[in-house]
């Protein structure tokens, strides 16, 4: 008896998300398979795309293999930023990290001023994300939003605790938003639907929030693969976004990526992969070989 | 209750009985106290509760067998919750078969499922659904049994003023699926109304979703299609979330 494989058909598509602008702009999400599922019916019109993280300022405690690629550009953000370019990303993500107030508390103003000036030197889209402390965020990030006023930058983290009035700032200024909750996928369920009462879901990107590998990545792959289903499979609208995995940072603060090289390119990598793996449409590394580790992984046929 | 068991037992079901003329239901899991507690009842207790586990059915049952009473039994065993319905089933009828060898027969018996709150992300849904399949099937592998559910479980870590949705929307289900009793709040009065039949038409929306049909809530008011969203949560088709009302 001839063998036919299964083919599935499903109800749900991913909405199409796109940050920046013009030939600065960017597609992501638009999916109505499960991730890599190529034999179903459907399609993913837009693959994974990455994009390497910058800080605003000198990283404090980053290793000497992490630092290398960016040596002399590292304490120039603007310039840090161009850099990443060389390393053929689909956009730069900005860490706001000198907003924290357990960190140097710059103000807001300084902020923005910085994003706008990465911004504009950069020929692909911006992601932003703020220290993540729900109170500072709310005085930074609407900040931001206003001096780059139409940029489509992607905008997050928008907590539950700051969602009204970060939101409101990144869709009167003509932003993208990264709804943020915390490893649930009730609360990111509910944060979806008390900021889509009056944000635009075409315009909301998921972080689930990305764990490292060895360090509760698990958890992070199968709430990917769980949100995926759901938005795909059962079509709840207040899931079908796409979902950031912004994992960089995660990854290096483990002791065995900061301990050697090789091991922390692998760190990074496998976690990528695996999330990717899970169904995350951007994900945002920060070593450019890690990224190319996990390209060429992908291009192999 | 810890220092004197006996003493306070006697003392709470006293004052309990002289204040109303109901049969009482005793809930410790104290064997001391529950003793002390069957013996000062005037009318036939039920006894809450027994489960599979040693020492309940060592320390529990031979109870209920000394004082004549009903007895709730819980699937719990040793091993813990039993995680799907076959194993809900196995676990009870496995207690129930061993009760009944000690004389303790079916009609004295009230079966608890035990409900798990909804809201627990990833499994909570399941168990919301497993509990009403269950509850489907029991008095086909257990003629004439009891049973009786802690209704207001099912909804805990949900915001208080939503919790009601939760429980009455439950209830109807439970109810429609062979559910004999439940410990719930008798002054909510609506979930009170819908069990004395006075919300028919809310009870046929909630039967409707259960039995998959696609109702279109736009076309209802406000109550009844807050009523038929609940039901899709605790059907688990829709993802739940504390903002599920308004979705």
């Amino acid at each position: 008896m001839e063998y036919k494989a299964p083919v599935e058909a499903y109800a749900g598509v991913v909405r199409e998300v796109t940050i920046g602008t013009g030939r600065k702009s960017l597609k992501i999400g638009g999916e109505n398979i499960l991730p890599l599922h190529f034999f179903d019916e459907g399609s993913n019109p837009n693959p994974a795309r990455f994009a390497l993280e910058i800080i605003d300022m000198q990283p404090p405690d980053w290793p000497k293999h992490a630092v290398e690629p960016f040596q002399d550009v590292i304490s120039d953000p603007v310039k840090w930023a161009r850099r990443c370019q060389d390393f053929a990303v689909d956009a730069v993500s900005l860490y706001l990290m000198s907003t924290d107030p357990a960190v140097k508390d710059a103000p807001a103003d300084k902020a923005a001023a910085l994003t706008r000036e990465i911004a504009e030197g950069i020929d692909v889209p911006l992601i932003v994300y703020g220290s993540g402390d729900e109170v500072k965020d709310a005085e930074v990030l609407p900040r931001v939003a206003e001096v780059c006023e139409g940029m489509n930058l992607l905008i997050g983290p928008v907590l539950k605790e700051n969602y009204e009035a970060v939101g409101k700032a990144i869709m009167d200024h003509g932003h993208t938003a990264i709804a943020q909750s915390p490893l649930d996928i009730n609360l990111l369920k509910e944060l979806n639907v008390k900021l889509g009462k009056f944000f635009p879901p075409e315009r909301i990107v998921i972080d689930p929030l990305s764990s490292a590998l060895g360090y509760g990545m698990e958890y992070s792959f199968s709430l990917i693969e769980r949100v995926k289903q759901i938005g795909i499979i059962t079509k709840d609208s207040m899931t079908m976004m796409p979902i950031i995995a912004n994992l960089g940072g995660e990854c290096w603060k483990a002791k065995q990526a900061k301990e050697n090289k090789e091991q922390g390119l692998l760190w990074e990598g496998m976690t990528a992969l695996s999330l990717l793996l899970a169904g995350a449409n951007l994900l945002v590394l920060r070593h450019p070989e890690s990224l190319s580790l996990t390209k060429e992984t992908l291009e192999v046929k | 209750m810890k220092k004197e068991p006996e003493e306070n037992m006697q003392w709470l079901v006293d004052v309990t009985q002289d204040a109303v003329d109901v049969p009482l239901c005793i809930d410790t899991m104290n064997p001391v106290a529950m003793e002390a507690g069957l013996k000062a009842c005037r009318k036939r207790p039920l006894l809450n509760s027994a489960s599979g586990k040693s020492d309940s059915k060592e320390q529990m049952l031979p109870l209920a067998k000394k004082y004549d009473c009903d007895v709730v039994i819980s699937v719990m065993t040793d091993k813990g919750m039993p995680p799907d319905v076959d194993s809900k089933i196995e676990s009870i009828m496995d207690t129930v078969a061993y009760a009944n060898d000690m004389g303790i027969p079916n009609q004295d018996i009230w079966v608890d499922p035990i409900l798990l709150p909804v809201s627990t992300a990833g499994e909570g849904q399941r168990f919301a659904v497993v509990c009403l399949e269950f509850m489907n099937i029991l008095d086909d592998v257990l003629p004439e049994i009891k049973s009786t559910v802690g209704l207001s479980n099912v909804s805990n870590g949900v915001p208080a003023e939503l919790r009601p949705h939760l429980n009455r929307t439950y209830l109807v289900m439970l109810e429609r699926n062979g559910l004999y009793s439940a410990i719930a709040d008798p002054l909510d009065k609506e979930l009170m109304g819908l069990i004395g039949g006075e919300m028919p038409g809310v009870v046929e929306l909630i039967h409707k979703v259960m039995d998959g049909e696609d109702i279109d809530v736009s076309g209802l008011a406000q109550k009844e299609s807050e009523y038929v969203k609940t039901a899709r949560v605790l059907m688990g088709e829709t993802l739940y979330s504390d903002a599920w009302l308004e979705s």
